[in-house]
């Protein structure tokens, strides 16, 4: 489990509120309107509306807020340079000179909204991946691209590749401690100070690593083919999705807050506006 | 014909520089329903090949294997020969595809179209089976290397096979995981009534088996009950018997007159209890 620790960002923390037994899909497709939204969206009553939706769900996620934020610290540093760069490169009205540059009121205005739309891009896609198991991740995403394989995409093959790579990150971390451990104790020297002696070093825990995923691509591939799998498609799964009626309600909620205002303040023809806004 | 028959065998594979390398000649075989069939033999014997041909994942380069009848070439016998056949191999982390451990019994019948319910029914009685049932929704990961191969066994079984190979089954795992695989393949053998193929370099895996055949470069060398295979396999492979029949061995040195057959410990003690008794 040791090595579980390392993988804070967005791990799975399993739990019983709302958001957790919500199914997986309506949690996809309310993360895809909100991103689209605020992707698509400079105005304000976009951005605010969302970011309150987004405080609500980890209220209602019952994750505290501290736990979502910690681990992003580099995050931050990319939050604020952002909103320095968007105040004092952007044209417009003067707000107050710093020596030879100038802060303008639209700068300002474009880093606010900037800095919101990454905190939203970041909450969102933490929060989904905190409160849904990768299993249950990778089942929506299959459920929900389905239909692309009437057109030929093989959704199945991309699902069973989600699946096994789930099932192998904890073996490959081990074996990568494992390897590492015998190097150290040959006395590799993997607390050099200089980059290149460490870069070195490092190249020596992955070449066996790659090495061994190979050797047992191939003892999986055997094993499988033993078992009759044959590529096609899985039409029982033991634990199907079920859409309940606390999945339709989020569902509408998400829609309310972040399509229709998009729809009342650009009307139909939101895509043509939004790519002239772009520019 | 029911049964896995092999007649007239050879594997050769090609090698680099189309160097050919032979790893089985000429090998005839009837493995019996409900038979506990062990297989031993040095590295680079032709254990592992000799395990793959009897699945289709490998055919023979000449010779014919056919199960209950069904020759693994023919590519339309091949699903139900793997149905039939069900393997579990050497490495228990290499061999599982699924995060979750009632997926992972699931898959195999999950590829035979099963219905839904019938899949829950398996995966229920074969995680029963093996002692799994309250670990059902643990990860892989997270399990002992025994109980990794015991998952192996579930999902090999949840496809209803009449045999089972296991290619080293126990060689990567510690003391208690290995005997708990070896009672488990006993009861599924004894009470089951399933054909076990069980190989092996370690002898002492091999004592429960109803017959042991030994391969040597390619070739079956002794094809006998345990208690003769390990005489031969000591003599002519250099195969160390299991423990307890060269105590026997030690013991009639000596000049006790113990049953020659002798491969566990509980023939042991009965064999000491009646020489006790007949001595007093």
């Amino acid at each position: 489990m040791k090595m579980m620790k390392r993988t804070k960002l967005g791990r799975y923390i399993p739990g019983t509120s709302i958001i957790h037994q919500l199914d997986p899909r309506t949690k996809l497709l309310g993360w895809l309107a909100m991103v689209t939204a605020i992707l698509v969206s400079y105005s304000w009553p976009v951005l605010l509306l969302n970011t309150a939706l987004i405080f609500v769900v980890i209220y209602l996620a019952q994750t505290s807020l501290s736990s979502v934020m910690r681990g992003v610290k580099w995050l931050w540093l990319v939050f604020i340079c952002s909103f320095l760069a968007q105040c004092i490169c952007t044209q417009g009205a003067p707000l107050f000179n710093l020596g030879p540059l100038t802060v303008t009121v639209e700068g300002v205005y474009r880093g606010l909204s900037t800095f919101l739309r990454l905190l939203i891009l970041f909450l969102s896609s933490t929060i989904l991946t905190m409160t849904t198991s990768p299993m249950k991740l990778a089942r929506g995403l299959e459920a929900l691209l389905a239909p692309l394989a009437r057109l030929g995409v093989p959704v199945n093959q991309f699902a069973m590749l989600i699946t096994i790579s789930l099932r192998f990150i904890p073996t490959l971390l081990e074996e990568a401690e494992t390897i590492t451990r015998a190097q150290k104790s040959r006395g590799a020297p993997f607390t050099s100070p200089k980059k290149l002696v460490r870069l070195k070093t490092s190249l020596a825990v992955l070449i066996p690593l790659v090495v061994g995923s190979l050797q047992r691509a191939t003892d999986l591939a055997t094993a499988m083919e033993s078992r009759c799998y044959s590529g096609g498609p899985h039409h029982s799964r033991t634990r199907k999705l079920r859409f309940y009626r606390c999945d339709l309600a989020a569902l509408c909620v998400s829609i309310a807050v972040s399509i229709l205002p998009l729809i009342c303040i650009y009307g139909l023809d939101l895509p043509v506006q939004s790519l002239q806004g772009l520019r | 014909m029911q049964g896995i028959l092999l007649s007239n065998v050879t594997k050769e594979f090609t090698g680099v520089q189309n160097s050919k390398t032979c790893a089985l000649k000429d090998i005839s075989l009837h493995i019996k329903p409900g038979e506990f069939v062990g297989i031993a033999g040095k590295n680079g014997s032709g254990k592992t090949t000799l395990a793959r041909l009897l699945n289709g994942l490998l055919l023979p380069s000449a010779g014919k294997v056919t199960v209950n009848g069904m020759d693994t070439r023919a590519r339309r016998h091949i699903r139900e020969i793997r149905r039939l056949v069900a393997m579990v191999f050497q490495n228990p982390d290499n061999q599982l595809v699924s995060p979750v451990i009632e997926e992972e019994v699931a898959f195999g019948p999950e590829n035979l179209n099963l219905p839904e319910d019938e899949i829950e029914h398996r995966v229920e009685k074969v995680l029963q089976i093996v002692g799994l049932s309250e670990l059902r929704q643990m990860s892989p990961h997270m399990l002992s290397g025994g109980q990794k191969q015991r998952v192996a066994i579930a999902a090999a079984l949840a496809m209803q096979p009449d045999y089972l190979v296991l290619d080293e089954p126990t060689s990567m795992l510690d003391q208690s995981g290995r005997q708990m695989i070896l009672e488990y393949l006993q009861i599924l053998n004894k009470q089951q009534g399933l054909t076990i193929i069980l190989i092996s370099h370690n002898m002492e895996d091999l004592t429960g088996a109803d017959r042991l055949i030994l391969l040597q470069e390619g070739s079956i060398l002794c094809d006998a009950p345990p208690w003769e295979a390990f005489n031969r396999g000591e003599k002519h492979l250099d195969l160390k018997p299991p423990g307890i029949v060269l105590l026997a061995q030690m013991l009639r040195k000596r000049g006790y007159l113990l049953d020659k057959r002798i491969t566990t410990l509980e023939q042991m003690e009965n064999s000491i209890c009646r020489l006790l008794r007949s001595t007093t």
